[in-house]
């Protein structure tokens, strides 16, 4: 039982960082908080659906629907985000927080407002038994999965040349444009990758669910920001920090609270967030930039 | 003549030119209001008259987020909140006892039976919410920019849990209803009208000014002694009060409500309402109301679907979000200042009044005080910028700090200026050790201009002044005199009415130094005053710092780079290389310091000198 709890919270958590690990990408480049992450993770599911109704076989229908919500996060930057390309945190903030908005429309009216069935392989609902342990399939290959992006993301960013200019970006973005390197394609690359782990995000989280709506990414990445924010705004290692730690305090609390006081969980879990930030205000990891006299 | 001048600057001191045109502008945006009431009264329908009543409500609530929002320019997605905690406070205060008992059996004894009238529930709501903002505000504000954006998101959610799980009080997700509809067009619209003025007038008020300076410039705001997180925490408790008191007429208006209504969606209306009209200004928030409601009603007749020029449309879901998400991505990307750009009515200004330059008591002459870094070291991971200094500056006089690139001149000035806690030694004011604080220093008579100029872009030239001048003189009217006076003083009076972004790059690094002297410092630190400036506006600069120097007897420490501005105008310099001070004399003693010609000159055969005479004295 507690192992099992243990491997819930750490299966959630994986999922929270890798979409703060997203927002954070971003927010490291550009000064976007993105509010519309959560409509690419509604998208990905979606387009995991339609290939799945079309036929394709299950890994064939993942791969196309982490794809599509990669693509979508490019074509999101360049249709709505590069035309504002200078504007102030606060404008880019508020025009994400409308395609958002505009983008939810979209899905009530395009598909559906009512959640949709997807159909997940038999065996991943199921549970193997280790030892005395039961342990849920679902949750263990979201671990695994978190996992293996975080990994793949790191050795991107510390090996390519693309990723370390990525690094270099976050920290001062003027100076790495002086240095040759366009800034469309790193800006690009940032909403890929963030597009990439939403649409992992978005996968775990079906599989757990089997049903796709067009809130699904809503409250996901609302615990997505305050991870990042607690983690360190724009801080990559914070994000992770962040995720992990909102999910496991989230599971955790739910497991111990009495029926009475269960209700208040996510009141008590944010207060315990602002609690952090008045003690860390820049995060439990900072974020690292330059500053100029 | 003598009785006119008089009477003139009575009125004057009855209300400050500020206050009377914020007043002007406020009155103005309430007889529209009225005027609008008043035809709805008259000429439209009940369903006519709730669009306006539900309008009036909303603009109190928007309003409320313009305080915070349009002077702090952090955006805030948990006005909804207060609105909801609002709405529940006065549906409980409100609802009669019967029905209390039916509909609310579990409420706890201390809320039940109170059946309070709508103004007497409002009354209590008021006390309340400041209450609520002074707790909600004290953690926000010590975060900046985007994340306390998110962390009013957070706030959103924690109100939204308690609402949903609270069921003894607020029936939990399940509709609250029976409350009393007492509230109609014209509590509303007054209710409103008095917001409007509220939300008009803080922008002048010396925590509006203050938070706008610091959204402007963080760094330059503290360097005049604005403290921002009282600034900010000012503005917050009242847009938490404009926004409760629009929900306990929400909660009157509506009868019946659930937390759902006090969730994202109402939050996005406003903050949609506020971006269409424009986030700075009281007049931005009026008119994107206005906008907004004429928008909805309309878009609200196509959402069941039907007919339209012979097209068939179908039923669609959440049109009005739809249409409201495309016309704020629209207005932020062709206008980004909204509609209604980011200036008031300013009527008085406008039509050619002069705030008034009623002649201040000249500023007294400071003296015998000592500006004192005592070992003064500062250290940045592994290098060394200031090492060891201990110097001392006196009142009436001026001091140079040159050095060459990378000397640490600018941590040294930024310690003297309690804008850098020094690793280690102490820096004190008057015979007092201070701890480091940018506006604590600029309050107890240390001014400093930046070496990249922050002036606050966008306020007007006399408000960039203002906000300074206010620090050591509260009371605005005479405020506004003596900011006029240090304007005149550098050749800016005439811009007084103008942004600050609009002015060329010398009078912008002027109105720097007039704000500095309108905290009528004992210090004036200049952090290189003369960069970038040609030969006549230097000149002009040496010219206006003598003359400030020998009127108000302030002491001068000045950084430049500019040898002959510096041997000219400081009667000591200070010579800074590695952290260290090498040199410190009269300008004749320092021009002949060999350690200063091989250090700072970096002439060639300075060093081979030095290298040569070293050399013989090795070999001798």
């Amino acid at each position: 039982m507690v192992a099992q709890q243990i491997i819930n919270a750490v299966s959630l958590g994986g999922v929270y960082a890798l979409l703060a690990l997203g927002l954070a990408i971003v927010f490291s480049i550009v000064g976007l908080i993105n509010f519309a992450h959560g409509e690419l993770m509604t998208l990905s599911g979606y387009a995991l659906l339609a290939s799945l109704v079309l036929g394709l076989p299950f890994p064939v229908a993942v791969l196309v629907a982490v794809t599509c919500g990669a693509l979508a996060a490019v074509a999101m930057e360049r249709i709505a985000f590069r035309p504002m390309r200078g504007a102030s945190v606060t404008s880019l903030l508020l025009t994400s927080f409308a395609v958002s908005s505009l983008l939810k429309v979209v899905f009530q009216n395009g598909i559906s407002a009512r959640p949709q069935a997807v159909a997940m392989p038999g065996w991943m609902t199921g549970a193997f038994s280790f030892g005395d342990f039961t342990i849920g399939v679902g949750p263990s290959i979201s671990i695994v999965v978190s996992a293996l992006a975080l990994i793949a993301l790191e050795v991107f960013l510390r090996r390519s040349v693309t990723g370390t200019a990525m690094r270099a970006a976050a920290e001062d973005f003027d100076v790495v444009r002086l240095m040759g390197i366009p800034a469309s394609r790193i800006i690009a690359t940032a909403f890929l990758l963030s597009g990439l782990l939403a649409g992992l995000a978005a996968m775990l989280w079906v599989a757990q669910r089997a049903s796709v709506d067009p809130l699904m990414g809503f409250t996901p990445v609302l615990k997505a920001f305050i991870a990042a924010v607690v983690g360190g705004l724009g801080s990559l290692p914070g994000a992770v920090a962040g995720g992990f730690l909102l999910g496991i305090i989230e599971v955790l609390l739910q497991a111990t609270l009495p029926a009475t006081i269960a209700p208040y969980r996510d009141a008590i879990v944010l207060s315990g967030v602002i609690a952090v930030l008045l003690l860390r205000p820049q995060g439990l990891i900072p974020a690292v930039r330059v500053q100029r006299s | 003549m003598a009785s006119v001048a008089m009477s003139e600057s009575k009125s004057g001191r009855f209300m400050p030119a500020a206050f009377r045109n914020a007043t002007a502008d406020a009155l103005c945006m309430v007889a529209v209001l009225l005027l609008v009431a008043l035809a709805a009264f008259f000429f439209g329908g009940v369903a006519m008259q709730r669009v306006v009543t539900y309008a009036a409500i909303m603009l109190t609530a928007v309003l409320g987020l313009q305080i915070f929002s349009g002077n702090s320019g952090i955006v805030s997605f948990g006005q909804a909140a207060f609105v909801g905690l609002g709405a529940y406070a006065t549906g409980i205060l409100t609802m009669p006892t019967a029905l209390q008992r039916t509909a609310l059996r579990d409420l706890p004894q201390f809320l039940a039976g109170h059946e309070l009238s709508f103004f007497a529930a409002l009354a209590v709501v008021l006390v309340l919410a400041v209450v609520i903002g002074l707790l909600t505000g004290t953690p926000l504000l010590r975060l900046t920019g985007s994340s306390a954006s998110i962390a009013t998101l957070a706030m959103l959610i924690i109100v939204y849990t308690l609402l949903v799980a609270g069921r003894e009080i607020t029936r939990g997700s399940q509709p609250f209803y029976g409350v009393p509809r007492e509230v109609g067009l014209w509590t509303a619209a007054a209710v409103a009208s008095v917001a409007l003025v509220a939300a008009r007038l803080f922008r002048e008020t010396s925590f509006g000014l203050a938070s706008r300076a610091a959204a402007n410039d963080e760094r330059g705001a503290a360097a005049v002694g604005v403290d921002q997180r009282t600034a900010r925490l000012a503005a917050w408790v009242a847009g938490v009060v404009a926004a409760m008191a629009a929900g306990a007429m929400m909660a009157q208006f509506l009868g019946a409500f659930s937390p759902r209504d006090f969730y994202f969606d109402l939050g996005f209306t406003m903050l949609a309402m506020l971006i269409v009209g424009g986030m700075t200004s009281s007049l931005g928030a009026f008119a994107g109301v206005v906008v907004t409601i004429v928008v909805i009603e309309i878009v609200r007749r196509f959402e069941g679907g039907g007919e339209v020029l012979g097209l068939h449309l179908p039923v669609l879901f959440g049109l009005t979000q739809g249409v409201l998400a495309i016309a704020m991505i629209l207005v932020i990307w062709r206008r980004p200042t909204g509609l209604f750009g980011e200036r008031e009515l300013n009527l008085l200004r406008r039509s050619g009044r002069k705030p008034d330059m009623a002649s201040a008591a000249p500023p007294q002459q400071v003296g015998g005080d000592k500006l004192v870094a005592d070992r003064l070291s500062r250290r940045y991971a592994g290098v060394v910028a200031v090492d060891n200094v201990s110097l001392s500056f006196e009142t009436d006089s001026i001091s140079g700090i040159i050095g060459p690139n990378g000397a640490g001149k600018t941590t040294l000035l930024n310690m003297l200026a309690g804008d850098i806690k020094p690793s280690a030694g102490t820096v004190s004011v008057g015979g007092t050790v201070r701890e480091a604080s940018a506006f604590r220093f600029a309050r107890s008579g240390i001014a400093r201009t930046f070496q990249n100029i922050r002036v606050f872009p966008s306020m007007t030239v006399l408000e960039n002044v203002v906000v300074a001048a206010r620090q050591v003189e509260p009371d605005l009217g005479r405020a506004e005199a003596a900011a006029m006076r240090e304007l005149s003083r550098m050749g800016l009076d005439k811009f007084a009415d103008q942004p600050a972004a609009r002015l060329a790059y010398g009078q912008r690094r002027r109105l720097e130094v007039a704000r500095a002297l309108a905290l009528k410092p004992r210090f004036l630190l200049l952090d290189e005053p003369a960069a970038g400036m040609n030969a006549v506006e230097t000149a002009e600069l040496v010219s206006i710092l003598s003359a400030v120097r020998a009127e108000r007897r302030i002491g001068v420490v000045l950084i430049e780079h500019d040898m002959r501005l510096v041997m000219n105008l400081c009667e000591r310099i200070v010579v800074i290389d590695h952290g260290r001070v090498i040199a410190d004399g009269t300008p004749a003693d320092v021009q002949n310091n060999p350690a200063v010609i091989a250090a700072y000159l970096g002439s060639r055969t300075a060093r081979a000198t030095t290298a040569h005479a070293t050399a013989e004295n090795q070999t001798a």
